[in-house]
């Protein structure tokens, strides 16, 4: 009698690569025991595929359909999820298709999924209370340069060679007039995520700015970041951050130049 | 053994609610509909931004039941403690009025299949499905409830009949169950059991919800017939009559609609919940007139 880990394990291989170990344990009768996990199998391939098609609607519209099934099924069977939280499923999908041969001809493609896969933290990250500019009031002045900011769960940077935001959103308005006028030569764009309470909102951005605040976001020191930034026009852009709610909470660094 | 729990009663009151999902959300919060309770699968609002702030605004009008379809309380390697955490900091957010999950498994190897798969009925499944409820009420202070699966296949090993593997993990953890009438009836159809027979066998005191969805009829090659638990259309005639003989047995019990493919306007859940609700009531006068002959 096999144990229920040797059941389980065997399913598992029959879920995932397919093999057949699991049909000596299942009865056989004139539905055949293969079938029967293929039914298993088949509804958890759908739902994680449908997971994946949430997370990045855009790719699929680029590539299609059939391309997209096909390339789940693979990164399915390579990375199947760790948790039972298929929101936060397909966060290696991506670097996944950056190594997708089929697809190399899309240079864009891996980036509008990073892109997708911004966006779709943001959309799930956790509720935080923002920073409230009254909490900084009590630092001594003194002390102001070594504020380091904690950036709310939901904001997030990133950026690209390639406009993939102009790509992303002509994707998934159907706009292909839009779409075919895009110059993908036209510079890289440094791009702000954020969720606001209608959605998340894609900002971009000057590369200073992105620079300022990828220094903030990371948790360096407000001199650090201000130093980086060599802008007299740093000051304002934080002012901006902290309006827009974009910190949940601040310590003081050991070192001013952290 | 079991740990120290907490009861609670259910605040819900016997009568019909629905599953509430994405596609309803909106239609939900601009005009809440007339049902008594909503259930949700929990694992849908385990991160922040719009859907657990929905989840708020529904719970201030409405009790509401966690269903979780990930905790995966039949695997044999263990619990995964951190979805377990997700699940409680949900509940504590939420309050729910109900708590439950499947007796079935869903990860093996650390990887989540994503799939409610069957377990072998065995004497070592009992104790491991067991043991987790133990750890899952202990960790959540509260006591679940556990839906007996649709299945469509059985291990040439299992030597317990489904209907006293539930009863037993009830006796043995104090948890109740959740008993799917559609799913029940999936499974006798599937396996040749007799659906009547089942229902008679679950112990009626531990029995704190009950569920009723669509199922879908796949024809076979050697021209007979599989039924596949889809969530995808109407509770059939069949099972709106089984679910009659359960209302007999078990008493008038919170009862839900589940539709998960092909979602309907929320027009159609409500009016299968009204349904339930007729039956429920005729039930009660049938139970009351026997009671005064």
């Amino acid at each position: 009698m096999p144990t229920l880990h040797e059941v389980q394990t065997a399913m598992r291989h029959r879920l995932l690569d397919d093999a057949d170990a699991a049909a000596a344990a299942i009865i056989a009768n004139a539905f055949a025991p293969a079938d029967r996990v293929s039914i298993y199998r088949n509804t958890s391939r759908t739902t994680l595929t449908n997971a994946l098609r949430l997370t990045y609607p855009a790719v699929q519209r680029l590539v299609g359909e059939d391309f997209f099934a096909a390339a789940a099924d693979t990164y399915i069977s390579n990375e199947p999820p760790r948790a039972a939280w298929l929101d936060i499923y397909g966060s290696s999908f991506p670097e996944f298709l950056q190594g997708f041969r089929p697809a190399a001809t899309l240079r864009y493609l891996a980036d509008v999924a990073r892109l997708e896969r911004t966006v779709g933290r943001a959309l799930h990250a956790v509720d935080a209370a923002p920073l409230a500019p009254s909490q900084l009031a009590n630092i001594a002045e003194a002390d102001h340069s070594r504020v380091c900011f904690v950036p709310h769960p939901s904001v997030s940077l990133m950026s690209s060679a390639y406009p993939v935001d102009a790509i992303w959103r002509a994707v998934l308005a159907n706009d292909d007039e839009t779409l075919a006028a895009i110059d993908l030569s036209a510079g890289a764009v440094w791009l702000l995520v954020e969720r606001s309470a209608s959605g998340v909102e894609v900002t971009r951005t000057a590369e200073e700015r992105w620079r300022f605040a990828e220094a903030l976001f990371a948790g360096r020191s407000l001199s650090a970041a201000l130093e980086l930034a060599s802008n007299p026009d740093a000051p304002i852009w934080l002012a901006e951050h902290l309006a827009a709610g974009r910190f949940v909470g601040f310590a003081l660094s050991n070192a001013e130049h952290e | 053994m079991s740990p120290a729990i907490v009861h609670r009663d259910s605040p819900i009151p016997a009568k019909a609610g629905i599953g509430l999902r994405f596609p309803h959300h909106q239609a939900v919060l601009e005009a809440p509909p007339d049902v008594t309770f909503m259930e949700v699968h929990t694992e849908n609002y385990m991160g922040g931004g719009a859907p657990i702030h929905c989840l708020d605004a529904v719970r201030r009008d409405f009790p509401v039941s966690l269903h979780g379809v990930g905790l995966s309380l039949g695997s044999a390697e263990g619990l995964d403690l951190a979805h377990l955490e997700r699940i409680r900091q949900v509940a504590e957010r939420t309050e729910p009025a109900l708590m439950s999950e499947h007796i079935a498994w869903s990860v093996s190897g650390g990887t989540y299949l994503a799939d409610l798969l069957p377990l072998p009925m065995t004497e070592e499944a009992l104790a491991i499905v067991c043991r987790h409820v133990d750890q899952v009420q202990s960790a959540l202070k509260r006591k679940i409830l556990v839906e007996n699966p649709s299945t469509y296949m059985q291990f040439r090993h299992s030597t317990i009949p489904e209907w006293e593997f539930m009863a037993a993990v009830a006796a043995r953890t104090g948890c109740g169950i959740l008993c799917d009438i559609n799913n029940i009836f999936v499974s006798a159809k599937n396996h040749d059991w007799d659906p009547s027979a089942y229902v008679a066998a679950l112990p009626p005191a531990a029995i704190g919800e009950l569920h009723l969805a669509g199922h879908s009829v796949r024809e076979l090659a050697d021209g007979g017939t599989l039924r596949i638990d889809d969530h995808g259309s109407r509770v059939i005639d069949e099972v709106w009559a089984l679910y009659a003989e359960a209302l007999r047995r078990f008493g008038p019990l919170p009862t839900l609609i589940e539709w998960d493919t092909n979602v309907p306007a929320l027009d159609v859940l409500v009016g299968e919940a009204r349904h339930a609700d007729a039956l429920i009531a005729t039930v009660n006068k049938e139970v009351c007139r026997a009671d005064a002959a």
